[in-house]
């Protein structure tokens, strides 16, 4: 009987070789140009556009301003939305191939990963003019000096504040300015029955990025994870969940579902962006800037796509790819998009024109100027592990598993 | 089952293995293409170190089983370890019973029972995308429907999904959930092609319900058993849909099994890491290919011929 | 005696309808309005119900539903044609490695969707397959394929040889054996491994989002990403989409659950 399934092996494998040999023929030759799907396939003039925006389809006005600019440019464009968690692995994928998309829409902190890859194009060979784009807001799109991709629109966060239920609990929203009047608040507001304060904890890069608020409005470093200042971020946050000033559901609450919390109507504040304003505004939800540990605005990351054009074979397609994303960008057009995707504008004049175009835009522009790009400061590459160090720690002290401490001392060990 | 072959028949057989040959050959080439290729890639992949860089150009170097070292020193490796055994035991125990239990509930008609077994395949038709966010809903500490219920019963409020105590529990419950319906279709078909004639004998020998059941029910259904155990296992082994709609693996590894494992560091970061990613996969397939030579040997014991 | 049964009958709905309450959650989100979605308690019945979620289900989906059918019976067919002549072979020809193919055919079953997917990439991009139906349909059946010829062994061995020593002496061809012969008998487990083929392509996402990402031609797991924004879900109009996709693939159970409840192991049994 041994000797059945060692002949099976032998079969299985002698299977397997003849697998390697047959297989490797059929997509051997991928690396030595094949047609891309990316043009020279079907009509001449066709160029790709990946985003991260499956919700707008052929009607939306999204996809009509990236035919027009694809028609001014000359050509037409066939635009794939991708779930954007996939995005980046499809990106890579089809950078293997040499089947990149001509334009790809990407999250911000991804560029980082997609450049050291090898798969984008800086400005020096695409020829894309930056225009006067915010240093804070490019700096996720600059590594090492070099420039590869433009922001489509930033976006950020905020503390959205129920006035009734602030009102009912005898809450005076000026007197928020740190974390201790914050803290005072929700203790007000859950003794008087109501809930505290509901954000995003879960363990994806949208936990990372509402905790940086926190991190950052303590002073603390995303080099250095278990400094004190960043242990008492972490503190607050726990804190608040022990005490019942936050629900316990934030532990699995993407920014979706926490927005769903506060729109019933029970919670005091809710930590959400810029996307949530026309939503808030009709249940008649107001904003202020998120408070930093001692006082003043704690800096909130910044959120929001970054326009990049793919190495491509032909290189005289980024001409081409350039004038688009150029037209995108332009004043008109990106005032435009970014009203729709409810973004702010990432360049100067485009804030300006979006304000003159609705003045309660005031208090997101302001957020948006003082936020810092998560991959900024150089850390490029490295964010990723870091990010995920710290949500893990981060579930692992709102759950109970570790205190903030320890958490934060096992995730900076793990990032070395 | 070799039958003694006579001299013509024998010439007859070699003609014959020709033919078929020539049935299965399709079956062949398409699992060398579709299912050779893509395991060699992943074993390619998990011997050798790729950054996306590399990824990209192909220049990734060879590094052995360092991978697979790092993977077996990662923290991460027992607690997945001993997730993904409790996680494949514990639901396919309760598949199992559950299926069998209802299929022989089922088996003796009675009014509309072909329209309530079929109803009870709807699980299995949701896409996991849905079923993993129901269930989500249903758990939620504070608004879910499941919380309500135990309040309502005086038990209190569970985390099912945000606690490291109950988080494997909760996709547990859902997984044994969508596994039933195979179960019970499967084991159903088996218990139907039992013939009620050996039944009727042992009832005439004066043997109970329960007695039926574990002297006759069970050994017969033992084939049929054992292929739905291990294509239950092989199947449970692989999920992940459910477990990282419902709990991302978290909080703090405390459901994560070796196919979250795998898919987080492939995917789960912004960061790709394809190499360790692989060699956990590949683990995973070694896990079911053990439990596929058990199966196996159990079945070639059983049947001699 | 012809009492009897009625106590089951209340037995089994009690049981299917616990076994359904997901199913039914399912529908009241759908049904929900988005301010009541983590309503504490939440409805158990949606008494603000909204049909927002399945309006946009009807204007936006039907092509994708559309899709996901000519998937849905491409995998079958191909299905169907790959593993029948296969598992005849194994059950009633038995050439030699014929078990070391049937031990290949449980190994192939093991391999996560994720590996398969991202290395179907490069054969598909250089075939010409990607972001195309007939791709996509190729890629579903490796779900079924390797089950297919397992159930289908285990049915075809227990044709009685007699039968086709019958057709033999009639001298008919191996081949014509099979179609007029062999198939029509084992008909109920074409059905289970149809069905099974069905409901596997039916509810893929992987294969879907790797290999037709960028299609013209979606199918519905894909579809249901309309709703998933990158910073915004809707989920009232996501469940819409589980509920209307579920109902053609639960009126196909309904109709085939005769044929699978009769055969799909039934020849392993009687050996």
């Amino acid at each position: 009987m041994s000797v059945e399934i060692k002949r099976k092996f032998k079969v299985v494998g002698a299977a397997l070789l003849a697998a390697g040999v047959a297989a490797n023929a059929l997509s051997g030759c991928s690396s030595s140009g094949t047609t891309t799907s990316g043009g020279s396939s079907a009509a001449q003039g066709t160029y790709t556009f990946w985003d991260p925006y499956p919700q707008y389809d052929e009607t939306s006005a999204w996809a009509k301003v990236i035919d027009s600019c694809a028609a001014t440019a000359g050509v037409t464009i066939k635009r794939s939305g991708y779930d954007t968690s996939g995005l980046t692995n499809k990106a890579l994928l089809a950078g293997q191939q040499n089947n990149s998309a001509d334009i790809l829409l990407v999250d911000n902190p991804v560029v980082s990963t997609l450049a050291s890859a090898g798969i984008l194009t800086t400005t020096d060979q695409n020829k894309l003019a930056v225009g006067d784009v915010a240093t804070n807001i490019l700096s996720a799109g600059v590594i090492d000096g070099k420039t590869y991709g433009v922001p489509i629109g930033a976006n950020t966060l905020a503390l959205y504040y129920n006035p009734k239920v602030l009102k009912a609990a005898g809450v005076d929203v000026a007197s928020i300015t740190d974390w201790t009047s914050l803290t005072a608040a929700l203790q007000k507001v859950t003794a008087a029955g109501h809930k505290g304060i509901t954000f995003s904890a879960i363990g994806t890069e949208e936990g990372s990025f509402q905790f940086l608020p926190w991190f950052w409005g303590s002073g603390a470093d995303l080099t250095k994870l278990d400094s004190d200042k960043a242990v008492s971020s972490l503190q607050l946050w726990t804190d608040w969940v022990k005490k019942g000033y936050a629900p316990n559901s934030v532990i699995n609450n993407t920014q979706t579902t926490s927005w769903q919390e506060f729109q019933t109507g029970d919670f005091a504040f809710a930590e959400n962006g810029t996307w949530q304003k026309a939503d808030a505004a009709k249940m008649g939800d107001q904003v202020v800037p998120l408070p930093g540990a001692t006082g003043g605005s704690a800096p909130a990351p910044t959120g929001g796509e970054f326009l990049t054009i793919p190495i491509q074979k032909d290189t005289s397609r980024y001409a081409v790819s350039s004038k688009i994303v150029a037209c995108l960008t332009s004043t008109e057009n990106v005032v435009k998009t970014d009203n729709t995707l409810n973004y702010i504008s990432a360049g100067k004049d485009a804030q300006a024109a979006q304000l003159s175009g609705d003045a309660t835009l005031k208090p997101w522009v302001d957020a948006v100027q003082v936020a810092k790009a998560r991959t900024g400061d150089n850390l490029g590459t490295k964010y990723p592990k870091i990010s995920e160090q710290l949500w893990t720690a981060v579930q692992k002290a709102l759950s109970g598993s570790a205190s903030p401490a320890d958490a934060l001392k096992a995730a900076q060990a793990a990032v070395k | 089952m070799t039958a003694q072959l006579s001299v013509p028949a024998r010439r007859i057989r070699r003609r014959g293995t020709w033919t078929a040959w020539a049935f299965i050959a399709p079956v062949v080439i398409y699992l060398l293409v579709f299912y050779a290729y893509p395991l060699a890639r992943n074993v390619e992949l998990s011997v050798r170190a790729y950054t996306v860089r590399s990824f990209i150009d192909g220049t990734a170097p060879f590094v052995g089983f360092a991978n697979y070292r790092a993977v077996f020193a990662n923290p991460t490796f027992g607690p997945a370890l001993l997730n993904t055994g409790l996680f494949v035991g514990v639901s396919i125990l309760f598949q199992f019973t559950i299926g069998l239990a209802l299929a022989v509930f089922f088996v003796r008609h009675f009014p509309l029972s072909g329209t309530l077994r079929a109803l009870f395949l709807v699980p299995w038709l949701l896409p996991l995308l849905v079923s993993g966010s129901a269930w989500s809903w249903m758990l939620n500490s504070d608004s879910g429907i499941v919380n309500s219920f135990l309040e309502a019963a005086g038990i209190g409020q569970i985390n099912w999904l945000t606690s490291p105590q109950w988080s494997l529990i909760a996709v547990l419950i859902a997984n044994i959930w969508i596994g039933i319906p195979f179960n019970l279709v499967i084991l159903y078909s088996g218990l139907e092609g039992i013939p009620l004639d050996v039944y009727e004998a042992a009832s005439i020998d004066g043997a109970n319900g329960w007695q039926k059941f574990l002297r006759i029910t069970l050994p017969l259904l033992r084939p049929v058993s054992a292929i739905t155990v291990l294509l239950g296992l092989v199947y449970t082994l692989k999920v992940f849909d459910l477990i990282w709609i419902m709990t991302r693996g978290g909080p703090a590894d405390s459901s994560t099994t070796f196919a979250i494992w795998a898919y987080r560091l492939g995917f789960g970061s912004l960061l790709p890491d394809f190499s360790p990613a692989a060699a956990v996969g590949n683990l995973l397939i070694l896990v079911a290919l053990i439990f596929g030579l058990i199966y196996i040997r159990t079945q070639s014991r059983l049947d001699p011929a | 005696m012809r009492a009897r049964p009625w106590w089951k009958t209340v037995v089994g709905v009690i049981l299917t309808a616990i076994m359904l309450f997901p199913v039914y959650w399912m529908i009241n989100v759908s049904l929900t309005p988005a301010r009541n979605m983590r309503k504490n308690p939440p409805n158990l019945i949606p008494i603000d119900a909204t049909l927002a979620g399945y309006r946009r289900v009807l204007e936006q989906q039907m092509p994708f539903l559309g899709t996901s059918l000519v998937i849905g019976i491409g995998t079958v067919l191909l299905t169907l044609v790959l593993a029948a002549p296969a598992a005849y072979s194994l059950a009633k020809l038995r050439p030699r490695g014929g078990s070391a193919l049937s031990f290949v055919l449980l190994i192939a079953q093991m391999i996560p969707a994720i590996i398969m997917a991202m290395g179907f990439y490069a054969i598909y991009l250089n075939l010409g397959l990607l972001n195309s139906v007939p791709g996509l349909i190729l890629a579903d059946s490796t779900i079924a394929v390797p089950f297919g010829v397992l159930i289908f062994t285990a049915f075809m061995s227990g044709i009685p040889e007699e039968l086709i020593q019958a057709a033999k002496i009639d001298g008919a061809s191996v081949w014509r054996t099979f179609i007029s012969i062999v198939l029509p008998v084992s008909r109920n487990s074409i059905v289970t491994v149809s069905l099974f083929a069905f409901l596997w392509s039916w509810s893929d996402f992987i294969f879907a989002t790797t290999l037709d990402g960028g299609g013209d031609f979606q199918p519905i797991t894909l579809g249901i990403y309309r709703y998933i924004g990158n910073n915004n879900q809707e989920w009232n109009a996501i469940m819409a989409t589980a509920v209307v996709a579920s109902i053609p693939a639960a009126v196909l159970l309904v109709v085939a659950q005769r044929y699978v409840a009769a055969g799909v192991t039934a020849g392993a049994v009687k050996d």
